[in-house]
C-alpha cells in the first residue's frame, strides 16, 4: 500500500493578463511549483473566451503544505479587495510525495 | 458605390461569414490561437512592408506624423471619457477603461482599410503605419491618468466606511493611487506590448534590410497577405459575434456611445490627415480609421491589470462587439467618403 500525504490544492481562474502577477506571488512566498492551464468559460465579469491575448482565462492550480496556504490566500485577498477578479477554491489532495511540495520548510 | 465595394470586400465577406456562422450556432471552431497567429503574420508583414518604403521617405514628415500620432492617442480617450461621464450610465473607472480603448488603435480595422483602398484603387502614404505602431500605447497611459484621478475623487466621496466589509469594490485608501502595481511598469508594458514589438521591430527590418534580400519576402509579405487578412477576419467575425450577445447588458445609450465615438475620432482623424498633415486622400483614410478605431488586443489586458474595478464586459462589447464590426463594415467607406469631401472642398 502506498502512503498518501494530506496537503492543499489552491486552485485560481483569473484572466491570463494576471499570469505574471500570480507567479511573483508564488516566487515570493516560496512555493515549490504550479501548473497553469488555459481555461474558457462565463462568470460574474462576462464571458472569457479560450484565446490567449484575446481575453483569455487561465486555471492556475498550485499544491502547498497547510502552513504555507494562509499567507498565499492572505495575498490573493489583498488582490480581491484591489478588485482584481479571482475565483479562488480549496480542496483537500493527497500526494505521494510530499517533500516536493514542502520547499520553504526544507 | 464606394459603400458597396467594401460590403463585397472577400475580407469583409468573409468577416460577415464569422459573424453569421456564430449567430446560426454552427460548430465551425477555429484553433484557439489562430487569430492571435494570423495577427502575429499580418502585423509583420505590413510592418516589413511598411519599413521598406518608410526608407525612403521623408523625416521631417515622418516625425510630424509620429508627433500627430501621439496628439490623437493622448486626445481621443478624453473626449471619450467627457462623453462617458456625461452619459451617467457607467462609473468614473469605467469610463477610464472604456476611453483608454478609443484612444488606442485596432490593426485589424486599419489593415481593412488597406485592402479598401487597394480594392477602390486609391494610393496612400506610408506614414499612417508608424502613427498604426505609435497610438498602440499613449492611450494606455491617459487611462491610467483618468483611472488614478477618479479613484481620489471616489475616495474623497466615501470618506465614510462602505457596509458590507469584503465587498469587492471598496478599495482601501491605500490603494487609491494605483492598484496595478507602480507606474512604471504598467508604462513599460504599455510601451513593450507584443503588437508594437512586432510592428516596429519589422518596420526597422524592412527598412535595412537589402533590397534584394526583401525581394525574396515579397511572396511572403505581398501575394498571400489578402488571403491571411480573409482568414483573419474570419476568425475575428466570430469572436465579436460573441460579444454581440453582451449588447444587452451595456444598454442602447452605451451601445451608442460604440457608433458614435468612432464617428468623433473618424472626424478627428480625417481633419489631422488631411489638413495638417497633408496627406492625399488615401492617407488620410487612414488616418481617420485610426482615430476611429478602438483597441482589443493590447488594450484590454492592460486596463485589466491597471484599472481593475473597471467592468470588462463594458470595453470588450463596445470596442470588440460593436465598434469593431461598424468600422469594418461601414465606417471604413465613410471616413473615405469624408476625406473626399474635405478633399473637394
Amino acid at each position: 500500500m502506498v502512503k498518501l500525504y494530506p496537503e492543499k490544492l489552491l486552485s485560481i481562474i483569473t484572466n491570463d493578463s494576471m499570469q505574471e502577477r500570480l507567479e511573483c506571488m508564488f516566487k515570493k512566498y516560496g512555493v515549490s511549483g504550479f501548473t497553469i492551464i488555459q481555461a474558457s468559460g462565463e462568470g460574474s465579469s462576462g464571458m472569457a473566451s479560450e484565446m490567449s491575448g484575446f481575453d483569455g482565462n487561465i486555471l492556475v492550480k498550485v499544491i502547498v503544505p497547510e502552513s504555507q496556504l494562509q499567507v498565499l490566500l492572505e495575498s490573493v485577498e489583498r488582490k480581491l479587495r484591489k478588485g482584481y477578479h479571482l475565483t479562488v477554491f480549496v480542496s483537500d489532495v493527497q500526494v505521494i510525495t510530499p517533500e516536493k511540495f514542502n520547499k520553504k520548510s526544507q | 458605390m464606394s459603400s458597396l465595394s467594401n460590403l463585397l470586400l472577400p475580407a469583409v465577406l468573409f468577416f460577415a461569414l464569422g459573424v453569421i456562422a456564430r449567430l446560426i450556432k454552427s460548430d465551425l471552431r477555429f484553433p484557439p490561437d489562430l487569430a492571435k497567429v494570423l495577427s502575429i503574420y499580418l502585423l509583420m508583414a505590413i510592418g516589413l512592408h511598411g519599413g521598406y518604403e518608410l526608407a525612403k521617405a521623408d523625416l521631417v514628415i515622418a516625425m510630424n506624423s509620429i508627433m500627430w500620432a501621439l496628439i490623437l492617442g493622448f486626445t481621443l480617450p478624453i473626449i471619450g471619457y467627457l462623453a462617458l461621464v456625461m452619459t451617467r450610465k457607467v462609473s468614473p473607472l469605467d469610463a477610464a477603461a472604456i476611453s483608454a480603448h478609443y484612444g488606442s488603435v485596432s490593426a485589424g480595422t486599419f489593415l481593412t482599410a488597406i485592402a479598401y483602398l487597394d480594392n477602390v484603387g486609391v494610393t496612400y502614404e506610408t506614414y499612417p503605419l508608424i502613427m498604426l505602431a505609435v497610438m498602440e500605447s499613449p492611450a494606455i497611459v491617459v487611462g491610467l491618468i483618468l483611472a488614478a484621478k477618479a479613484r481620489h475623487s471616489i475616495a474623497a466621496r466615501e470618506k465614510a466606511p462602505v457596509s458590507g466589509g469584503g465587498a469587492v469594490i471598496s478599495p482601501p485608501d491605500n490603494s487609491a493611487d494605483n492598484p496595478g502595481g507602480k507606474f512604471s511598469e504598467l508604462l513599460r508594458d504599455a510601451f513593450t506590448n507584443g503588437s508594437v514589438v512586432i510592428l516596429i521591430g519589422s518596420m526597422v527590418i524592412g527598412a535595412i534590410s537589402t533590397p534584394s534580400g526583401m525581394q525574396q519576402l515579397f511572396p511572403f509579405i505581398d501575394e498571400i497577405f489578402m488571403g491571411v487578412l480573409c482568414l483573419f477576419l474570419f476568425d475575428m467575425g466570430m469572436v465579436a459575434a460573441r460579444r454581440i450577445g453582451d449588447f444587452r447588458q451595456v444598454g442602447w445609450l452605451l451601445a451608442l456611445f460604440g457608433i458614435v465615438m468612432p464617428l468623433i475620432g473618424g472626424v478627428v482623424g480625417a481633419y489631422v490627415g488631411h489638413a495638417i498633415l497633408g496627406f492625399s486622400v488615401g492617407g488620410a483614410t487612414l488616418v481617420a480609421v485610426l482615430g476611429a478605431s478602438a483597441s482589443y488586443i493590447a488594450v484590454p489586458p492592460a486596463m485589466r491589470l491597471a484599472i481593475p474595478e473597471a467592468n470588462p464586459s463594458f470595453y470588450l462589447t463596445l470596442s470588440l462587439g460593436i465598434t469593431f464590426p461598424f468600422n469594418v463594415i461601414v465606417g471604413i467607406p465613410i471616413y473615405h467618403s469624408l476625406v473626399q469631401a474635405m478633399a473637394a472642398g
